[in-house]
């Protein structure tokens, strides 16, 4: 297929994720588990032989989860919970959800009255990951995963599969850096919708197709000649850019994601996993280990901030895109601090506060327009 | 001082004064400072005489005393969205200030964190170290899904404790002392009895205790677990509640107690007066909640795991079976009449189980509830009009329900 | 001649300025985007001008309503056309507070009169025009007349609340208690100047701080506000068409950088 026909068919699943997801299972001939945000072990689900796909919630009437949420609750946990009231999720067998947060630790026992009928396995990730005893702790959590996917499907999890499971979702992550790498010199080709809907794609297909379809687009990519861009670069950071109404604000103001820090992008895969790690088992550990200036791992002395400033630097990009989703704690925590480091490093910044459930996009676009206009009058 | 004749409201009020007094001399004489949550294993601390302050102690006594919009408006100056913990506002506010017309703190050498309250305290917490440039000791506390502990997460605590001693050792640049270790552990475990034995005494009818009361006392248990005026205060508490017990003596001298509500989170700190008053004008008093059991932390001493089991067993730690059978346990051992139960905008990890566990307690016991909108500091989040039509409809269902039992 | 258009969400404003760089018409109304009101200040601005379509050679529309508007050559947001707007006048601006119907924003400029940053205010009507107009309807005054009432005011009443909703049955409950109409009058101007506040300190303040928009004319607001931030704050004349003054001047620009 023409890479461009593969980017088409890309955006169109990442719209419609429940038809993509069923499709999913009727080509793979697998079953889904739902993945919660964020850094579930896929690995493990996918050596089980079921397909991981992403649970991010979505743009819905907010009805049935007022049974369990207040107004002031992250609106990817009130979709989520909306959705596996109201059956969107049936087609899962299964939901994993880790609990970064108070938000999800609630999520998580709710749930569990809520949908009884999608089985829920939480996972805890130890905040002292670095610490001998935080990273054995990981180890015996991920094994308690692995022996609770066992029991949904009657089947053991062979090591061989799980290194096979590892290899598939290695070689995605190699893949997705580089692609985000090559689309930041065609933001003319890739927009900056395109480019979300492309990575979100993923969420919701079998990685091994997936990755194979990526790997043609940056194939396609690269006979294709550099051009100038007119533009305005910069790096994104949040837990996601959505809706993508809003990513469309964007593209009409040529306004170019060159590089992220998002929690459903590139926070999934830029850590490189340790090349000394023989075990599997280590080996994923290592990389919750190795995670840095993530929001949802404890880091002392926190370096956000200065990742985010190596970032511009390193992309030439013209500034920072904030996307604040409202009601999220540790996002906003972070904020502050890597404010006053972006401000005295004097790097212009946007702060756009998002939610799933945004009606009126008027705000957000004068936002967005005259931090396009900033830009420009200050490069006159 | 003639020490007999001190009322424990009296010694309460020294030990504060002594506490935050003690604290500022100590900074001013160049020792080193810690600041720690409310349900950390102060034990360490205790053991390393550190001299330790609660930030979360420091917020809610701003907030008491109405100054604490002040640093919450700089805070979110700063950049804090208003959507996040009050007590975090107010004392991030304070850290870049520095000064409270009202109650000052040292600033910190030492963070000490402990996640069992919530995950919110991490991130807190390490903002303050990178916004002080100073060390940081965490202790997480893994949410407990399974009703009981789970034994990998003990091992994992147990040895952040050890990485605890280790980091404490380098900081106070001392050996750790475990014959003082065992004694602290020891005297803390009686203190927590004391606060516990104190608080039950609430279970009688009437309740010589106000429950507004044990607010004010609770700031003393987050800070004087671990030494010797802390044990003398919770007895001589405990003592006086036994006395006014056994003479039928009920909360208030003006005022009977026609209802017995316990009090789901947080105070709001910021309208004390006014959530209390309200109360009071319908002769309800709250003689509980779930407070009294959070600082009941109680293990065998130099038994670590059961310490870290202690801790983690936090009921703000625990899944929804625990969080129910806590309420319904409540309603039985104190005997409830109705609960009042505070949406609290600074506290996700308490609101977002609420609404479940006010359905499953209700499906058990029946007992009337209600909830109100409100926030621990933040002043701007509470209307005394809504939490006064709330309070009135709960005394009309708590009303009726006693009706229904006089005839029987 | 060049016409900057400032269609907002609860006024209409135009601006023509001639080859001169003079202003030779300004309209304010009342009404904002939804409405044909734009119609009439641009009608309204010819007239004064005494000028037909054809010499307009280029426009800019700014505001809410800069969107759904065809008739412009560009459209720019109020953001960019209050910092262009203020430069008209002042040359050492470094803050501008713009109280709006249902957005308030603050900006900084630099030294050259750029923008350098900016804040506006969340999904939410505290600190906004609209929270105003809320507290008049209770208080049973017109919007304009809040100033005279407030200065009247003889001690400080805080309307702690954020919320609008709350806010309002905390005003309710003040005026029952016996609280006078001009105390609460200033004690919703306070609540305002505290949002505004924290906004400024967002971005980082600094003065000169000038205010723009129709809350400038509310002459206690401005105090209020200017004693919060303690600093002076300085309301520039045709302190509603500053926007659409900025359009006008950016649609000179434009058209001159165009020809060039």
């Amino acid at each position: 297929m023409e890479y461009r026909k593969i980017i088409e068919k890309l955006e169109e699943a990442a719209l419609h994720p429940s038809k993509t997801v069923t499709n999913t299972i009727k080509s793979t001939g697998k079953s889904a588990i739902g993945c919660f945000p964020i850094y579930t072990p896929e690995e493990i689900i996918y050596a089980a032989g079921y397909v991981p796909v992403g649970m991010w919630g979505g743009t819905t009437t907010l009805q049935l989860a007022d049974k369990y949420l207040q107004s002031f609750c992250c609106s990817i946990m009130r979709s989520n919970m909306e959705y596996g009231m109201k059956g969107a999720y049936n087609m899962l067998e299964a939901v994993i959800l880790p609990t970064f947060c108070d938000t999800l630790k609630c999520i998580c026992e709710n749930w569990k009255v809520g949908v009884p009928n999608i089985p829920i396995i939480p996972i805890v990730y130890p905040q002292n990951r670095t610490l001998e005893c935080g990273y054995v702790y990981m180890l015996d959590e991920f094994k308690r995963v692995k022996v609770e996917i066992e029991r949904l499907s009657g089947k053991k999890i062979e090591e061989k599969d799980i290194e096979a499971a590892f290899d598939i979702y290695e070689e995605y992550r190699v893949t997705m850096r580089e692609f985000v790498e090559i689309v930041a010199d065609y933001p003319q080709i890739i927009k900056t919708k395109s480019r979300h809907l492309i990575i979100k794609a993923g969420q919701f297909l079998d990685k091994g197709e997936y990755t194979k379809d990526i790997k043609a687009i940056i194939d396609g990519l690269k006979v294709e000649e550099k051009q100038t861009f007119k533009g305005t670069k910069i790096i994104a950071t949040g837990l996601m850019s959505e809706p993508v109404e809003l990513l469309e604000i964007f593209d009409e103001n040529q306004i170019a994601i060159v590089g992220d820090d998002l929690a459903q992008e590139s926070r999934q895969w830029r850590t490189v996993t340790r090349d000394d790690e023989v075990d599997v088992w280590n080996k994923m550990t290592s990389r919750v280990a190795d995670q840095r200036g993530d929001t949802f791992f404890y880091e002392y002395m926190k370096s956000r901030g200065e990742n985010l400033i190596d970032m511009v630097k390193e992309k030439s990009a013209d500034g920072i895109v904030v996307f604040m989703m409202k009601f999220c704690d540790p996002e906003e925590y972070d904020y502050p601090i890597y404010k006053k480091e972006v401000e005295a490093a004097g790097i212009p910044m946007l702060y756009l506060e998002i939610d799933q459930q945004i009606t009126s996009y008027e705000q957000l676009r004068t936002r967005i327009q005259s931090f396009s206009e900033m830009l420009i009058s200050r490069e006159a | 001082m003639e020490q007999k004749i001190l009322t424990s409201k009296e010694l309460l009020n020294d030990l504060v004064d002594k506490h935050y007094e003690g604290a500022l001399r100590a900074k001013a004489e160049g020792k080193p400072v810690v600041w720690a949550t409310s349900i950390c294993p102060q034990e360490l601390l205790e053991t390393m005489d550190l001299v330790t302050v609660y930030p979360e102690n420091h917020a809610a006594a701003i907030g008491a005393k109405k100054e604490a919009l002040k640093f919450i408006e700089h805070a979110e100056g700063m950049g804090y969205s208003s959507d996040i913990c009050s007590y975090a506002r107010v004392n991030m506010g304070y850290v870049d200030l520095k000064h409270s017309d009202e109650l000052n703190i040292p600033m910190p050498d030492l963070i000490f964190c402990c996640s069992n309250i919530c995950n919110t305290v991490i991130k807190w917490y390490e903002n303050l170290a990178k916004e002080l440039n100073i060390p940081l000791i965490m202790f997480d506390m893994p949410f407990n899904h399974t009703y009981e502990v789970p034994e990998h997460s003990v091992k994992y605590m147990r040895g952040q404790i050890e990485y605890a001693i280790e980091q404490l050792e380098i900081f106070t640049n001392k050996k750790f002392d475990y014959d003082k270790f065992g004694e602290v552990m020891e005297r803390s475990n009686r203190t927590c009895e004391w606060w516990k034995k104190a608080t039950d005494w609430a279970k009688v009818i009437p309740s010589p205790l106000n429950g507004f009361d044990m607010f004010n006392y609770m700031a003393m248990i987050v800070c004087m677990r671990g030494n010797a005026d802390g044990e003398r205060l919770f007895k001589l508490w405990h003592d006086e509640l036994e006395q006014k017990a056994k003479l039928g003596k009920g909360p208030w001298n003006s005022a009977d107690e026609e209802y017995r509500v316990m009090w789901d989170g947080i105070a709001c700190w910021p309208h004390l007066s006014t959530t209390f008053k309200t109360l009071k004008k319908y002769g309800i008093n709250m003689v509980t909640s779930t407070y009294p059991e959070s600082w009941n932390v109680r293990y065998e001493k130099n038994d670590l795991d059961g310490m870290a089991r202690a801790y983690a067993s936090n009921y703000a730690n625990r899944n929804l079976d625990y969080d129910t059978e806590n309420v319904v346990k409540l309603i039985q051992d104190f005997k409830l009449d109705g609960i009042v139960y505070h949406s609290n905008r600074s506290c996700k990890l308490m609101d977002f189980r609420q609404y479940e566990v006010q359905r499953r307690v209700t499906e058990i016991t029946s007992c009337p509830s209600v909830v109100f909108d409100g926030d621990q500091t933040d002043p701007r989040s509470f209307s005394a009009a809504q939490y006064e039509t709330r309070i009135q409809a709960l005394l009309e269902m708590m009303e009726k329900n006693k009706e229904a039992k006089r005839r029987g | 001649m060049y016409l900057g258009i400032d269609i907002g969400s609860s006024s209409s404003k135009a601006v023509i300025l001639n080859e001169d760089n003079e202003i030779v018409g300004i309209s304010v109304k009342n009404l904002g985007t939804g409405t044909k009101a734009y119609k009439e200040v641009i009608t309204d601005v010819m007239q004064q001008a005494n000028i037909e379509d054809k010499d307009i050679k280029y426009t800019v529309v700014t505001g809410y309503g800069r969107i759904t508007f065809e008739d412009a050559d560009k459209q720019i947001t109020e953001i960019t056309c209050h910092a262009t707007g203020v430069g008209y006048y002042l040359d050492d601006v470094r803050t501008i507070v713009d109280i709006g119907g249902q957005d308030s924003k603050v900006i900084k400029l630099n030294e050259k009169g750029q923008v350098e940053n900016f804040v506006m205010n969340e999904k939410c009507a505290a600190g906004t025009g609209r929270f105003l107009e809320v507290m008049a309807r209770v208080l049973g005054c017109g919007l304009d007349e809040l100033s005279n009432l407030a200065t009247k005011a003889t001690k400080q009443v805080a309307i702690s609340s954020v919320c609008t909703v709350f806010a309002e049955s905390e005003v309710i409950s003040r005026l029952s208690a016996g609280e006078s109409i001009e105390n609460v009058a200033r004690g919703s101007h306070i609540a305002i100047a505290k949002r505004i506040m924290g906004m400024c300190n967002r971005v980082g303040y600094t003065p000169k701080v000038v205010m723009t928009g129709g809350v400038a004319l509310n002459a206690d607001m401005v105090q209020v506000l200017s004693t919060e931030l303690g600093c002076e704050i300085e309301v520039l004349p045709n302190c509603q068409a500053i926007g659409a003054l900025g359009a006008a001047i950016l649609a000179r620009r434009t058209y001159n950088k165009l020809e060039a």
